[in-house]
């Protein structure tokens, strides 16, 4: 049971950000420890034992992760994902601004433990005030011989570098992170090869995230014993969870994981405005499928989010309460998504223009519930079938959306269609809604078949680019 | 042996059990069990797959998600599933998201009717669309150079030119720009995308995004047929098939995949170049001079004023043989020379004499390369040879070891080379150097002789000869050395070819499997000509020639003194190609009997042909040519002949037969299988039908056996000369642009080079001489016109001109006996 916070302990001591206060309560200490005392296997261990799972939406053990890394003498990286882009997610932003070194001496032990003397923290573009506050952080720690060569005479060399990304969603995705850090175009990389065997410059790379990071000097300076003591069997530790959307108190609140959902929305974030109810809700940013509210009685840990079908993801919590309407929301999510496809997937890239142009149609009204059907059907053809998880970030919660509030969906076609006075060539919008969907394509202007195969012709309104 | 041996894996696809090479990938493997995996974005010629399309995933026994099967490579075991429910509605899916914004132009698109897109459209799509939405526009189509058009719309991002151009040609023009749906290729700040490769992006390309400003809107594909041959515009020999419309034109070359000899690309060169075939200036009828002026006559009258010429000259008369001829054509015309005139004087190179021992040496099976072996080879040494403009394929073949293959590149030359940047180790020496630069090397390697000494010689020095030297032998294994034949030019040739082989020997090439030389001639078929004869000291088959004849640098001393009367201009222009203009003008003038082949005119015929034969274009003859490899491949007729033309080699039988009173009434194949595998001993029993279409190395057969056995000569070798302490050294280089290409074939015309004058910062800051500046290089009181230019990567003390221009051409100030010392001024 949690008793008092963990991480976010001394988050408001005035001047934490600097590395003298930073050490006066306690830090660098586990760096110490884990740098003078204790060996690299036994690091691994305590963070496997820990059952820390990554904090940036995978939840991959993070002690795991870092046992991958072969052993040897070779080039081999530390990239500290700071490209916190997920809408509704800001926890590392916290970290990073408030407690930079924090991060720093996670780093340092967690590239010890991988056998990885050059790290990078590879940072969102737009967290300008973050990154200059980590680059004092840095200079600070190389000032005191925390980085650079023969850390605090360990014999340990971790050179660490803040690069800043330059606004792009997909570079949060680990090998475009990558690619990105090498500085190519920012794209996903095939898998396998995995990054724990040739990452950055085709070194074996770890990747973790910021809060991830965080846990570890905590970790390894109590022990592993210590950090499972709260949380349930398989989500081990306290979790910074960002809750936004439509609730009284957003912010970032730092819970046990395992903890009951209605008690971060309603007891942590005072649930939403006056006579308002929740609606729907993200357990785990943006693309995470949404919940409805009676699964907020549900435990916030990875395994109940994952079995009641979303999942924890990031930790952001996004609440939707019953004045928004659902086509906003699912416009919203799916605009954000095909902004930031990077274009090198097909079903990625068309799969998310297609569904935002869809769905800009039916909030005209210039639809029918078979449009509804289609892109259902749309967002079923793009989960799975990606080179990355961004299709599948875009597809899983619009399915969802689809899936959930249908009725509603449907209601706001018709009234938008009355309301612009919409001739749908002279169907009833109910004789469309069928089942059945190999009929013929109502706003189609002319089709022919040519040796069996329908060429459909198709008005072109847009002016040329 | 250095290449891996092929070990065959067992899965079962779609219920029946299939062995496919371990390491292949599914789509590849499945095709050994007869599977068809649609793909867009993967081509294993391209290097890793990028799994971006998506078209090809599969269904694999063990793994949940979906796979794609351009990037799984089958084991042992696997289960692999390509037609269940759920891999049908993946592939649905897949073609109707790249229908989403593709225009379905087909009835005006160019690659309608062979057009991947389509054919997966309905081999493997849903047949219907239910996109209605407005699709993305762009602007087009826009040139994407002078040579492709790029229509975005119909554009699919499958990723394959801008690999290629980042990963094979490494040109790193092309890229992706802008993100999600508004993706597109193009370069940055959207400027020409022009390169020695570029048109294999055309090729490339499942869809009909990229199409070629020559061949747009030409043809449909039923209304063209494919013809296989070989391209003879270098000596990289590209396997091609001409796309032939109506059986009187070439419209388009595309690369006829040939391992062995290309990898399948093309260069810009040989893939548009076929537009000089249909050029409206090419020579169809036979010409003679007639009042001054060459006139069209009628076949009979040309050969008997040939006749006539030839016949008063006899055993004075020269002949210079032009790289491209064939085999057939080469050996025709020394044994007109040689065996009905009793000349021995025939010359296909131009730069003086070759030693003859060293030409059967270096021909020797055990001491030659493969092209392929560069892809199994721990080093590749290139020497004396810039590869993107003398034989462009071997360029891409060494960028790709180098890329994929860990392959270990060392460069020495004394021209910058484009393959630097890929090179371990560089050594740059002066400009005709090349035998103490290789001296040098030989002695760091094998730890005798005076590096230090040989290096200075070289214009070089220890530290950077033993860098070089180092960095070739760091990796194990066998070392495959391309070497320039200009290297083997000049008074010194023999003892640069003596310094090339002691250094061969110490890097092991007599020893390793897998380790070979592989010379790039000057000429196209240079390699063949010199083995059917085409030298003056070596008769058919390298055998050495009783009587010394002359080489084309001493013709035309031989010509102004009287000693030669007659020359025959076999597709050679010694005006453009060969080392002192001055000489060959003056000769050429006092020559009492020209008699050309040449497929357009040229400046050494025009004003000084007696008489000029037309000449067929590669496109329309048959014979064989020798790939430097010692490939025989086959050229093959595509299209019928314009005007007049008739084969050449009918020409020069009949000459023969009228020269010599003997009949001789045979064709292509029987002047080839009969005369020319009877005559050379290392090609006996060789048939047009053995050589078949993919070629046969004549080392690879028992004939090779029949080379007159020669050793490698001792290490010994002489003293190179020192440089000359001051001046500027003159190099020239070669182009892939310079020739007939550029000026006869209408897209290519913007590529023609102009002369410039390359040269260090430091000489050109020294002369007071600006980038762009228009200079004079001068030698003796002759001078040529060039806009200088400034290489940061080459040495002071040396400046490089183009060699054959068609305006201020370098060989004005050459004289074929080594660099010259010249001055540069601002003009």
């Amino acid at each position: 049971m949690l008793t008092e916070l963990r991480m976010l302990k001394n988050i408001n001591v005035p001047g934490l950000a600097g590395i003298d206060v930073y050490e006066r309560v306690g830090g660098y200490r586990a760096m110490r420890k884990a740098l003078l005392d204790m060996q690299d296997d036994a690091i691994l261990h305590e963070l496997e034992d820990s059952g820390l799972r990554g904090r940036g939406g995978a939840g991959f053990s993070m002690g795991k992760k870092a046992s991958f890394i072969p052993k040897g003498a070779m080039d081999k990286y530390l990239c500290c994902n700071a490209d916190e882009s997920e809408p509704g997610t800001f926890k590392d932003r916290l970290l990073m601004q408030k407690n930079p070194h924090l991060l720093i001496e996670g780093i340092i032990i967690a590239a010890k433990a991988a056998g990885a003397n050059k790290a990078f923290i590879y940072i969102r573009g737009e967290y300008e005030l973050q990154a200059s506050i980590l680059e004092k952080a840095v200079d600070e720690a190389y000032a005191k011989g925390y980085l650079g060569e023969n850390v605090i005479d360990s014999g340990c060399d971790v050179d660490l570098v803040v690069h800043r990304g330059a606004g792009a969603y997909i570079c949060g995705e680990e090998s475009a992170l990558l690619d990105s850090l090498e500085g190519k175009r920012g794209n996903p990389r095939l898998k396998p090869p995995f990054p724990a065997n040739q990452g950055l410059y085709q070194g074996p790379t770890l990747i973790n995230n910021v809060e991830t990071l965080c846990n570890v000097p905590d970790i390894i300076w109590r022990g592993a014993e210590w950090f499972k003591e709260v949380g349930t069997e398989k989500s081990t530790g306290t979790k910074l969870v960002s809750v936004s959307g439509n609730v009284r108190r957003p912010g970032n609140y730092e819970i046990e994981l395992g903890m009951t959902s209605a008690d971060i929305v309603y007891g942590l974030a005072g649930g939403p405005p006056e006579g308002r109810s929740v609606k729907c809700w993200f357990p785990g940013g943006s693309s995470a499928p949404v919940l409805l509210e009676e699964d907020l009685e549900l435990p916030y840990d990875f395994e109940s989010m994952a079995q009641a079908g979303s999942m924890l993801g990031s930790g952001a919590i996004i609440v939707i309460d019953d004045s928004v309407p659902i086509m906003e929301v699912a416009l919203s999510v799916a605009r954000f998504y095909r902004h930031e496809s990077c274009g090198k997937c097909t079903p990625c890239r068309e799969g998310t223009n297609w569904t935002v142009k869809m769905l800009e149609r039916m909030d005209r009204g210039d639809a029918t519930p078979m449009d509804l059907e289609i892109a259902a059907q749309v967002q079923s053809n793009i989960i799975g079938n990606c080179l990355c998880v961004l299709g599948d970030a875009m597809a899983m919660p619009i399915g969802s959306l689809i899936e959930k509030f249908r009725p509603e969906f449907e209601r706001h076609m018709e009234e938008a269609r009355r309301r612009n006075g919409i001739d749908l060539n002279g169907l009833e919008p109910a004789t469309l809604a069928s089942d059945d969907h190999s009929g013929p394509m109502p706003t189609i202007l002319e089709s022919r078949a040519t040796a069996g195969h329908v060429i459909a012709v198709t008005p072109d309104s847009e002016p040329i680019a | 042996m250095s290449r891996p041996e092929e070990k065959f894996v067992t899965f079962e696809i779609d219920g029946r059990e299939v062995s496919a090479p371990e390491g292949s990938m599914l789509v590849d493997g499945a095709k050994y069990g007869d599977v068809e995996i649609p793909v867009f974005c993967y081509e294993p010629k391209l290097g890793a797959p990028v799994g971006a399309c998506r078209m090809c995933l599969v269904e694999i026994e063990g793994i949940p998600k979906l796979q794609t099967a351009c990037s799984t490579a089958v084991k042992d075991g696997m289960v692999v599933v390509t037609g269940s429910d759920r891999v049908k509605q993946a592939q649905n899916a897949i073609v109707e998201f790249l229908l989403v914004n593709h225009p379905l132009d087909c009835p005006v698109c160019d690659k309608g009717g062979e057009c991947p897109l389509q054919d997966i459209t309905f081999g493997w799509g849903s047949g219907r669309s239910r996109f209605i939405e407005p699709k993305r526009h762009f602007r087009k189509p826009l040139e994407l150079s002078p040579l492709v058009a790029i229509d975005r719309e119909r554009c699919i991002l499958c990723y394959r030119c801008v690999r290629f151009s980042q990963e094979v040609s490494e040109d790193f023009q092309l890229v992706f720009l802008e993100r999600a749906d508004h993706t597109y290729v193009g370069t940055h700040d959207g400027r020409p995308y022009v390169g020695p490769f570029s048109g294999n992006i055309v090729e490339l390309c499942p869809v009909g995004a990229l199409t070629s400003t020559a061949y747009r809107f030409r043809a449909r594909p039923w209304d063209i047929e494919n013809a296989g041959s070989v391209c003879t515009l270098c000596p990289s020999q590209c396997n091609v098939q001409f796309t032939v419309r109506d059986d009187t034109k070439v419209l388009r070359v595309m690369a006829r995949d040939n391992e062995e000899v290309d990898d399948g690309w093309l260069c810009d060169k040989g893939r548009f170049g076929y537009q000089i075939v249909n050029a409206p200036e090419r020579i169809t009828q036979p010409l003679v001079r007639d009042g001054g002026e060459l006139r069209p006559v009628s076949w009979e009258r040309a050969i008997g004023e040939a006749y006539k010429g030839l016949d008063k000259a006899a055993e004075g008369t020269a002949a210079l043989v032009g790289g491209e001829a064939t085999n057939e054509e080469g050996y025709l015309v020394q044994f007109l020379l040689r065996e009905v005139l009793g000349s021995p004087h025939v010359d296909s190179r131009t730069g003086g004499r070759l030693d003859p021992e060293q030409a059967r040496t270096l021909a020797r099976p055990d001491l030659s390369a493969r092209v392929s072996d560069i892809d199994f080879a721990a080093n590749v040494l290139v020497v004396d040879t810039e590869l993107v403009d003398e034989a462009p394929i071997l360029d891409l073949r060494v960028r790709k070891g180098a890329r994929r293959k860990n392959l270990n590149v060392v460069v020495a030359t004394s021209r910058p080379s484009t393959l630097d940047p890929n090179a371990a180790g560089t050594l740059r020496f002066a400009p005709g150097a090349g035998e103490a630069a290789l001296a040098a090397l030989a002695a760091a390697i094998s730890n005798q002789g005076d590096v230090a000494d040989l290096a200075r010689r070289a214009g070089s020095d220890a530290n950077t000869v033993r860098a070089a030297a180092e960095a070739l032998t760091a990796t194990k294994g066998p070392t495959v050395i391309l070497w320039g034949e200009r290297l083997s030019r000049g008074p010194r040739g023999r003892q640069a070819v003596a310094a090339l082989l002691a250094l061969a020997r110490a890097v092991g090439i007599e020893s390793d499997d897998g380790a070979g030389m592989i010379e790039v001639p000057a000429g196209s078929n240079g390699r063949g000509l010199r083995e059917v004869g085409c030298v003056p000291n070596l008769k058919p088959g390298l055998v050495d020639s009783d009587e010394r004849g002359l080489s084309a640098a001493e013709v035309p001393r031989a010509l102004a003194e009287g000693g030669i009367s007659a020359l025959l201009l076999f597709q050679a222009d010694p005006l453009r190609t060969h080392p002192d203009r001055k000489a060959w003008e003056d000769a050429l003038d006092r020559a009492n009997f020209v008699v050309g082949f040449s497929d357009f005119m040229t400046e050494s015929l025009l004003e000084q042909a007696n008489v000029v034969f037309p000449a067929e274009s590669y496109a329309e003859k048959d014979g064989t040519v020798t790939h430097p490899d010692g490939r025989l491949q086959r050229v093959r007729q595509a299209i019928g002949r314009p005007g007049e033309v008739r084969p050449q080699i009918d020409v020069l039988l009949e000459l023969i037969s009228e020269l010599s009173g003997a009949r001789l009434d045979v064709s292509g194949h029987v002047v080839f299988e009969q005369l020319l595998a009877g005559t050379v001993p290392f090609y006996r029993g060789l048939t047009y039908e053995e050589i078949g279409g993919r070629g046969v190395r004549w080392q690879d057969r028992d004939g090779a056996a029949n080379l007159q056995q020669s050793p490698l000569p001792s290490t010994e070798l002489e003293t190179p000369p020192g440089l000359p302490t001051e001046g500027l050294r003159l190099g020239t280089a070669p182009s892939l642009w310079a020739g007939r290409t550029t000026e006869h074939a209408p897209v290519l015309r913007f590529l023609a080079p102009f002369q410039r004058a390359e040269m260090s910062a430091a000489d050109a800051n020294r002369l007071g001489v600006a980038p762009g500046d228009e200079v004079e290089v001068a030698v003796n009181g002759t001078s040529v016109k060039a806009l200088a230019a400034l290489r940061a990567e080459l040495p002071p003390g040396s400046v490089f001109l183009i060699e054959g221009t068609s305006k201020d051409n370098a060989n004005a100030l050459t004289n074929g006996g080594g660099a010259p010392t010249v001055e540069v001024r601002k003009s």
